[in-house]
């Protein structure tokens, strides 16, 4: 049975109209709300609803906002590029080296880490990474050492990472899991070596979802305030930093609504192009 | 026919514009075995939907009991169906999917106990009762399904292809089990298939459909021996169709020119012919005569075989003419065993101008 | 032959080593928690319930606790309603704009949690909705239903789609039938749904840190003493938050996967 026509009745309206009701109120107005506030002003710790571009001119017209800006662009770029190559061997390995079963399991075991308090995890790799922690601990041994990895790039990275890893290797592994093989089998038949499969059939036929992981790699990683503010130190601070202060300390909602859309605006371009890209080059062949 | 159970009257039937049924007329008879056949596509089972409720019709009257029918909800319907997907509960057990409808019904559970087992003792499975749907066999699932239908003690059981997904040997008993069903508790049937096996062996009346159109009703023999046209007598099969044209007609016997040679046929006073007339000359299959020497007749024709089929003790031979039409003839097997048969050898054909079956084309 | 071992070998160590690298802070965090150092490092200090004794005595933290099971509670049957509804609307009808009626409900999660944060800590105070545990509750619906949705539409893709047809044709109405046959259907989908979105609210801090004013949750609470100093308290109460998010979170699998399987053994 194909989908039933629109019929409006109490029966379809009772499923259909809560999720509309619900997000209108919680999510649109929100977002629109945020949007609106970016034009109001604030005098005296007071926010009072106005429509002046005045917060706009003056976020646009900081060096701190647009220095944050690339900042945040190019270090989650990197994060991505670096989770993307990190993950692809295990995601192979996942794919192509191991039973059905295996993969079953480890995609189970990935999915946990996904669900579970990327907070506490945070804290977890401050502690180890810390100047007396333990990864310097053991390099003492060697008489290595300490090396700063706290409040620096590195524990940014690391951080992101915590967030992004077990999704992206989930993502590429199903996406290389769902090749056909007798693809595989046919070049390596017609003299294909390990190495030129890899860049000729499985990483063209693999596009589309590895795009995809990208782009959540980098919506995620450039939305997150945890891992740049306790691991990387926030004396370069992120975009999400800069909300959080300005809304926490200086009372300022209305930049902090300015940043939070150039954010948005930012991310839905980088999502569009990606996943234009991603359909497109598929379409091609 | 007796009482009429269900009349459709212009019954129309569009899917997004689409036409899927185009004004079909017919009446089912109370206590009737009615089979609706016709290749994929052919609105059969929209037709069985329609009379469900689960479709409404675009356009036409359907009366059950001389009620309108077409605005009533499937719900607030007597007319159980039988799923060609089966659609039993996999969430309930055996006893649970055939005590639903009464349920549904709101009769006490000690009434639904008594007569679902009932049923499922009438069909043989009772001792399932307990039994998880998944853990059921293809048979035993089919039984159980209907036991559901059947509880409900309609006026009217619908059939959706219910035998499709069944072996061979099963179908033969599942069809017995049917027809007797059927007799036994004087229910009218609504049985739709592609079938033309189950449909013949089953149905006192047979409709079939084309297109969404009805192209012939009538009981098995009539459709078989007498089809109306010619998408009938290529549908139901094993029909030798020779199209042609009469050049002479002398007393009763008429006289065509086809492009395997000239035949001729005795003339039907129900059906005017004249000399010209372009017809379609039919034989069945099974009214042919096969020899290896040429008999003395007048409807004869020497082909080449080409293929045979063995279905039981049936054969059907497949030959071909010198001029490259096809012939079929169907004989029993120890008949066959009188010839020395070899693909490639040539042997003749004939038959009576009694059975010739004749279609005057428009 | 003997270098594709080679080659299997160093994958298999990598993947090995990735699955470290992944689990090292859990582990880490469950470890640190039983040990009496203040700042924890190698080689571990004694065996010590210190740092659970004082977790246990601080009315903050239980009353944090409190607020958590509470959010989270209503949080994933509010979300697997909405989910729920929003998945059968789908399977069930067509209708006009229905591709901006599923993009309206799958978005959230694509937006930085803490762009959301911002917009409902601005849209709450301003229909005065702020700082209440409700106000977290509205928040963590709209980010977990596209979970629910996702999870229980798999689910009606396995359907029979004459099974509702049929319970109708039985004499059912389409409200028996939601009841009878929907619901039933669905409810291994619907245990799996309440286990992830419940998962999912009880981590979450970023909305609500933003939105709870003095109804803290567990993360908040997590987040403020991490804010101050370093405090093994930290590994104590995450202890807790992992083992009750990891057994949500299985549970969900667990359910998930075994329709999963009857699904394909049919």
């Amino acid at each position: 049975m194909k989908p039933t026509k629109n019929n409006l009745n109490i029966y379809s309206l009772t499923f259909r109209l809560p999720i509309i009701i619900w997000q209108l109120l919680f999510f649109v107005g929100p977002v629109l709300f945020m949007v609106a506030m970016s034009f109001f002003l604030v005098k005296n710790y007071r926010m009072t609803e106005a429509f002046e571009f005045i917060n706009w001119t003056k976020m646009f017209s900081k060096n701190y906002f647009w220095d944050s800006y690339w900042f945040t662009i190019i270090i989650a770029g990197t994060s991505t590029l670096l989770t993307m190559l990190i993950a692809f061997p295990a995601s192979f390995t996942l794919a192509f080296k191991v039973s059905d079963n295996i993969r079953r399991w480890a995609i189970f075991m990935l999915i946990i880490p996904f669900f579970t308090s990327y907070l506490v995890r945070t804290f977890s790799w401050y502690v180890i990474l810390a100047e007396k922690g333990v990864i310097n601990a053991f390099f003492s041994y060697l008489d290595l050492g300490p090396f700063k990895m706290l409040n620096t790039h590195i524990g940014t990275l690391v951080g992101y990472m915590t967030l992004t890893l077990p999704l992206v290797i989930i993502l590429q592994t199903v996406t290389m899991a769902n090749i056909d093989r007798n693809l595989i089998e046919a070049a390596y038949n017609l003299g294909c070596k390990p190495k030129s499969i890899i860049q000729r059939v499985i990483i063209p036929l693999s596009k589309t979802g590895f795009i995809i992981a990208a782009v959540f790699c980098f919506i995620l990683s450039f939305g997150d305030f945890v891992a740049p503010f306790y691991l990387g130190g926030s004396q370069e601070p992120t975009l999400p930093i800069l909300i959080l202060d300005t809304t926490k300390s200086g009372q300022q909602w209305p930049r902090a609504a300015v940043v939070a859309i150039v954010m948005m605006i930012t991310l839905f371009s980088i999502a569009f192009i990606g996943i234009m890209t991603a359909y497109s080059k598929s379409f091609k062949k | 026919m007796s009482y009429k159970l269900v009349t459709f009257k212009n019954v129309c039937k569009n899917f997004e514009k689409i036409p899927a049924v185009k004004d079909i007329n017919f009446d089912i008879g109370k206590g009737e075995f009615l089979a609706i056949m016709g290749p994929s596509g052919c609105g059969k089972t929209t037709t069985l939907r329609m009379l469900a409720g689960l479709e409404i019709p675009s356009s036409g009257e359907i009366r059950f009991n001389n009620r309108l029918m077409n605005n009533v909800k499937p719900h607030e319907r007597d007319t159980p169906l039988v799923w060609q997907s089966l659609a039993l509960f996999p969430f309930l057990n055996v006893q649970e999917n055939v005590e639903f409808g009464l349920k549904m019904r709101g009769l006490s559970p000690k009434i639904r106990n008594k007569k679902s087992l009932e049923w499922l003792e009438k069909l043989e499975v009772k001792e399932l009762a307990k039994r998880d749907i998944s853990t059921l066999s293809g048979g035993q699932k089919q039984r159980v399904a209907l036991a559901r239908s059947l509880v409900m003690e309609p006026e009217i059981l619908l059939l959706d292809e219910p035998l499709s997904a069944l072996d061979a040997h099963l179908v033969i008993r599942m069809q017995a089990v049917l027809t007797q069903l059927q007799k036994e508790l004087d229910i009218t049937f609504v049985y739709v298939t592609h079938s033309q096996s189950e449909a013949f062996a089953m149905a006192d009346r047979v409709i079939i459909m084309n297109v969404g159109e009805v192209s012939q009703i009538g009981t098995p023999k009539d459709i078989y021996r007498s089809p109306t046209n010619r998408f009938v007598a290529e549908f139901v099969g094993r029909n030798n169709i020779l199209s042609g044209k009469v050049y002479d007609i002398k007393s009763n016997i008429a006289y065509i020119k086809t492009n395997a040679g000239c035949f001729n046929f005795q003339l039907d006073k129900n059906k005017p012919i004249q000399k010209g007339d372009k017809i379609n000359y039919i034989i069945s299959a099974d009214l042919m005569n096969f020899s290896s020497v040429k008999p003395q007749k007048s409807n004869i024709i020497n082909c080449r075989l080409i293929s045979e089929e063995y279905v039981g003790s049936i054969v059907t031979l497949f030959l071909e003419s010198t001029d490259g039409t096809e012939f079929k003839i169907q004989i029993t097997e120890r008949e066959l065993s009188k010839f020395n048969i070899q693909n490639g050898n040539k042997y003749w054909l004939s038959w009576s101008e009694k059975n010739v079956h004749v279609l005057i084309e428009e | 032959m003997t270098k594709e071992k080679y080659l299997n070998f160093i994958l298999i160590t990598y993947l090995i080593f990735i699955f470290v690298f992944i689990f090292t802070p859990i582990a880490f965090s469950v470890i640190f928690s039983f040990n009496s150092q203040r700042f924890p490092t190698i080689p571990l200090g004694n065996f010590s319930l210190e740092w659970y004794i004082k977790i246990f005595n601080d009315p903050g933290v239980w009353q944090a606790a409190i607020n958590s099971v509470i959010v989270s509670l209503v949080t994933c049957i509010l979300a697997t309603f909405l989910g729920f509804c929003t998945a059968y609307s789908d399977y069930r009808y067509r209708f006009k704009f229905k591709g901006l009626y599923l993009a309206l409900v799958l978005l959230p999660p694509t937006i930085p949690l803490i762009i959301l944060a911002l917009a409902m800590l601005a849209w709450l105070s301003k229909i005065g909705m702020s700082g209440q545990l409700w106000s977290i509750i509205c928040a963590h619906s709209v980010l977990t239903a596209p979970f629910a949705m996702a999870i229980i539409r798999l689910r009606l893709n396995q359907i029979d789609p004459d099974l509702e047809s049929a319970a109708w044709n039985l004499g059912g109405s389409e409200w028996a039938t939601m009841r009878y046959v929907i619901l039933p259907y669905c409810k291994p989908a619907i245990i799996s749904s309440l286990c992830l979105t419940a998962a999912v609210s009880f981590d979450e801090f970023a909305i609500s840190w933003f939105v709870s004013g003095l109804n803290k949750t567990v993360p908040v609470i997590i987040l403020e003493i991490v804010q101050g100093n370093i405090d093994p308290q930290v590994n104590a109460i995450g202890t807790f938050v992992f083992f009750t998010s990891m057994t949500l979170v299985i549970t969900a699998q667990i359910f998930f996967l075994t329709w999963q399987m009857k699904g394909k053994n049919k």
